[in-house]
């Protein structure tokens, strides 16, 4: 490295031994402005033109000599449409640094592009004759020129600014915002720009709000095809009108239910009740025939089961006499069981007066051998434990005589009710067996059973 | 809020073609290591 006094080589020291320069403070100015160089970098780079000329203006205040820097400023002013200015730092950093490849190849550019130049300074006339009719007074024509210059040189970023700050003032919001979002695009970190658009926000909110009460205000409604917008005022007013309305209606609906059942409903009740009387006439006419023809009928049944009865006993009769005779018949071959069977088929209430004295005589010769069938098969199936014709035959013979056997018959009848849980029964031939044999064993198990009413006794014990 | 004339007295006219030349030669580029030479040049000299 080379003393910035004096040209001698220094190499790493930090003083020059030559003329005693500080080197040191030297390399700190210019590794200072390659800082500031890259910081404008990475902000252009982002699009922050503004921040990067920032950058780019300091790292040239400290060394002038940073020809990076410089070129870089004179892009930064390019792209915000500030040409001339841009010219300017690649002229000087080609005066500066001769050997500068890249200020020649954008002077080059921008010579051989026919017109380019004329065109932009034009444009640049236009803006400077738009801020005079600004500070005139002159906003409409401000405006027509800000849009001209907008049309040839869209990237100029003080022109956008301008025209939007006149929208703003004439209340063209939306214009603005639409400017300034382009501003923003190509310098996103413009704090006029920033500061323009937070306005247009707070107005166009404002806007809003106002529009909204306004909205509000209003009301609209399709009739038909037509689209009716009346005042709020208004359409309350025929809200309360279709109200009065509606109550006329729900007080006709009232008028005419209540003539429906004050009129109409008594009328057709009495037509409902004239139709049941007639019904329950008719109804009744049919029961008395009805009861007529029932009674004819009864009369003709009974009058049918007098003749029916009366031919029973006509064929009883003679089946009785038959009877009788066949009963009479085995007896005299000697077969008494024969005839007793015959007699008990035998009628004697329709037999005449002979015939019932034959009937008592042949009877009372069989009525032992009769009596004693009955007891014989009481006894049978009493053994078989079939209780109830037990019961049947033993009542027989208790009928004919309840003092058969010794008061067996009775008591072996209320062995049956008593085997059978008809206890009362059972009991009345028990105490009967008592009160006829009280000393036999009939009537002494009779006793016991009466004494102890659960007293178990087998059966075949006490049958025969 | 935005006042409308006092917004407008920060815009300066852009620089044409035909004042380039004059603002180049306008422009001071003087940085901080001619301070620097200068305050180096000083000290030596008064030594």
């Amino acid at each position: 490295m080379q003393c910035f006094m004096c040209g001698a080589d220094v190499g790493d020291n930090n003083v020059c031994y030559n003329c005693g320069a500080d080197i040191l403070l030297y390399k700190q100015i210019v590794y200072t402005s390659y800082v500031f160089y890259n910081q404008g970098l990475e902000r252009a780079k982002v699009s922050d033109i503004s921040g990067a000329i920032e950058s780019l203006k300091s790292s040239l205040q400290y060394y002038k000599y940073n020809t990076r820097a410089r070129n870089l400023l004179g892009l930064c002013y390019y792209q915000i449409g500030e040409l001339v200015r841009a010219l300017n730092e690649w002229v000087i950093s080609k005066n500066l640094q001769e050997d500068n490849p890249d200020a020649d190849r954008y002077l080059a550019e921008i010579e051989s592009a026919p017109g380019y130049l004329p065109k932009i300074n034009s444009t640049i006339k236009k803006y400077n004759q738009a801020i005079d009719y600004c500070k005139s007074g002159s906003r409409d024509l401000a405006i027509i020129q800000l849009k001209k210059v907008i049309s040839q040189n869209a990237n100029f970023v003080k022109a956008h600014q301008l025209l939007a700050l006149l929208y703003i003032e004439e209340s063209k919001f939306a214009d603005a915002r639409k400017l300034l979002n382009q501003a923003a695009k190509i310098d996103s970190n413009n704090t006029t720009t920033i500061r323009y658009i937070h306005e247009v926000k707070s107005r166009l909110k404002d806007q809003n709000t106002g529009r909204r009460k306004k909205k509000n205000d209003t009301v609209s409604f399709m009739d038909g095809n037509d689209t009716v917008v009346m005042s709020e005022k208004s359409f309350r007013s025929m809200l309360d009108n279709s109200g009065a309305s509606l109550m006329n209606i729900l007080l006709g609906l009232v008028v005419g239910l209540l003539i429906c059942f004050f009129l109409i409903v008594p009328t057709v009740k009495d037509n409902a009740k004239d139709g049941n009387s007639k019904t329950i006439l008719a109804l009744n006419e049919q029961l008395a025939d009805a009861s007529s023809k029932n009674d004819a009928l009864q009369q003709e049944i009974d009058g049918l089961k007098n003749d029916l009865s009366a031919y029973d006993d006509k064929q009883d009769v003679a089946t009785s006499y038959d009877n009788l005779f066949a009963a009479q018949n085995y007896y005299s071959a000697g077969d008494s069981e024969a005839a007793s069977q015959y007699i008990q088929l035998v009628t004697k209430d329709v037999l005449g007066e002979q015939g019932q004295q034959a009937y008592d005589t042949l009877y009372a010769t069989l009525a032992p051998a009769i009596i004693q069938g009955y007891y014989d098969d009481g006894n049978n199936f009493y053994s078989e434990e079939n209780y109830e014709s037990a019961i049947t035959n033993f009542k027989t013979v208790v009928d004919i005589d309840e003092n058969y056997n010794n008061g067996a018959a009775l008591f072996l009848l209320g062995d049956c009710y008593r085997l059978t849980d008809q206890k009362e029964l059972a009991l009345e031939c028990f105490e009967k067996v008592v009160e006829l044999y009280p000393s036999n064993k009939w009537g002494k198990q009779a006793k016991v059973y009466i004494a102890v009413d659960d007293t178990k006794l087998d059966a075949k014990e006490v049958g025969e | 809020m935005i006042d409308f004339e006092e917004e407008l007295k920060k815009y300066e006219p852009a620089i044409e073609v035909e004042q380039a030349e004059a603002d180049i030669k306008a422009r001071d580029l003087t940085d901080l290591t001619d301070l620097l030479f200068n305050m180096t040049a000083q000290n030596n000299g008064t030594k």
